[in-house]
């Protein structure tokens, strides 16, 4: 199956991912809107990847990250940096290994 | 609670194939893939079937059958796996640099070796 | 905790006790198995993510460079504009594929770089910084692609890790121990029946030579 890429952002982000071809874009301005729009490329059977900074991902905060669990497989959705380069510091899949694998088995893995 | 282990342990194989198909069928077939039993489609990596077909002579392309199974049972001990088959231990054993004698007998770090190696043309199947 | 289990004290019950073990124990030595087969996929795809991130994000910066060049070079309006009048049909072919029974995504991107023409924006904009700029987020996104894909199967893979591990934990913690004291509890039962039994007969057989 063939999906379309969508993007979420600033207007650097977003600007030039449509430069790269992506054909859904949104400049994010508030967060009602953006949320809206979010819920709208997770709805479309069209779109198979949303890019979304992480800055509006925060700004979003709890709301994005339900609708995270409550979303299909597609679209993927992955967070990137802004312009500025921002990434939060607690890396999400760091927790996630945590809690799955265990501290002890991560420490010894890095410690390879 | 032992229904839902049951139901696990139903669901353990259900990735699996119907009916594995050769090294020759999948590389020449536009779309190399297998029906599995839970009725969806796996499909093999063309880079992954070339890189088989040079690892064994031309003849023995009808004999290898894939997904390669890469058998873990816990009577072998835990980690433990077998791969069945001559042709199919054959070249598990080229791309682990281990003498195969009808099967092969590998542990964890050689599995996980081997899945690196072959993503898709490899498949876990627990005993 | 065998008072949990409502057993009657029988050989009957001890054969279909004995069973149940057996199953349990066979279940959490196969979930075992399969977590352990879940935990070695998701370090191999966290491996890959690392490689894949660092290479991704450093594209990504590189590009923001070359468009904040462009938007000082040819104006933010103008590029802007640019950014409306180019093809935005970039097409990603996603399937899924099966790692013990779970769905991960294998997405396919054809070419995603182009030439100045095929990007489509009016020629009477095009720029070397513009160029440049599209060429740079066209790399990006192209590896931002494979980073998608790999991170929602580590996702995916982890959360059937988690389910994985409690199955195991409540075999192993609750389940197991539990039927294995509803067997002992049916074997000192039976034991201590069968000690009555052994009695009750020696009594009955020296009633008997008395009365002889």
């Amino acid at each position: 199956m063939s999906y379309r890429v969508a993007v979420i952002g600033d207007l650097d982000t977003t600007t030039g991912m449509a430069l790269a071809g992506a054909t859904y874009a949104h400049v994010h301005a508030t967060k009602d809107e953006t949320l809206a729009k979010l819920k709208e490329f997770l709805a479309s059977d069209e779109i198979g990847l949303i890019l979304l900074t992480h800055r509006v991902a925060e700004e979003l905060g709890f709301e994005f990250r339900q609708a995270m669990r409550a979303k299909r497989l597609l679209p993927l959705v992955l967070r990137i940096p802004d312009k500025t380069g921002y990434t939060p510091k607690v890396d999400e899949l760091r927790e996630v290994i945590r809690r799955t694998v265990g501290a002890e088995i991560m420490v010894k893995k890095e410690g390879e | 609670m032992e229904r839902i282990i049951k139901l696990e342990l139903g669901r353990l194989n259900v990735h699996l194939p119907e009916r594995r198909i050769s090294l020759r069928e999948a590389l020449s077939s536009p779309k190399p893939s297998v029906r599995t039993r839970d009725g969806s489609t796996h499909f093999f990596k063309r880079e992954e079937l070339e890189s088989l077909s040079k690892l064994l002579p031309e003849t023995d392309w009808d004999k290898l059958q894939l997904p390669i199974l890469i058998a873990l049972d816990p009577k072998l001990g835990r980690g433990a796996a077998r791969i069945s088959g001559e042709p199919e231990a054959r070249v598990a054993g080229k791309i682990l640099n281990k003498r195969a004698a009808g099967e092969l007998l590998i542990y964890r770090p050689e599995v996980a070796a081997l899945r690196r190696e072959l993503p898709t043309t490899t498949q876990y199947l627990f005993m | 905790m065998a008072a949990a289990l409502a057993v009657s004290p029988t050989r009957m019950e001890l054969m279909k006790l004995r069973k149940r073990v057996g199953l349990a124990q066979r279940g959490h030595d196969l979930l075992k198995e399969k977590m352990d087969a879940l935990v070695m996929e998701f370090f191999e795809v966290l491996r890959r993510i690392q490689d894949s991130r660092a290479k991704a994000l450093e594209q990504l910066s590189k590009a923001h460079r070359a468009l904040s060049n462009c938007f000082a070079v040819m104006g933010t309006l103008e590029t802007m504009q640019a950014a409306r009048e180019t093809k935005r049909e970039l097409q990603l072919e996603i399937s899924t594929r099966f790692i013990m029974g779970i769905t991960v995504p294998a997405v396919e991107v054809g070419e995603v770089e182009r030439n100045a023409v095929a990007r489509g924006y009016s020629l009477h904009m095009t720029s070397s910084e513009l160029d440049e700029a599209s060429r740079e987020f066209e790399r990006a996104l192209k590896l931002l692609v494979e980073l998608a894909e790999l991170e929602a199967s580590a996702f995916a893979i982890a959360k059937e890790l988690e389910k994985t591990k409690r199955r195991v934990n409540a075999l192993e913690y609750i389940l197991i121990p539990r039927l294995r004291g509803a067997l002992k509890f049916i074997m000192m039962r039976l034991d201590e029946m069968e000690r009555e039994n052994f009695t009750r007969l020696k009594r009955i057989k020296a009633i008997l030579e008395e009365r002889g």
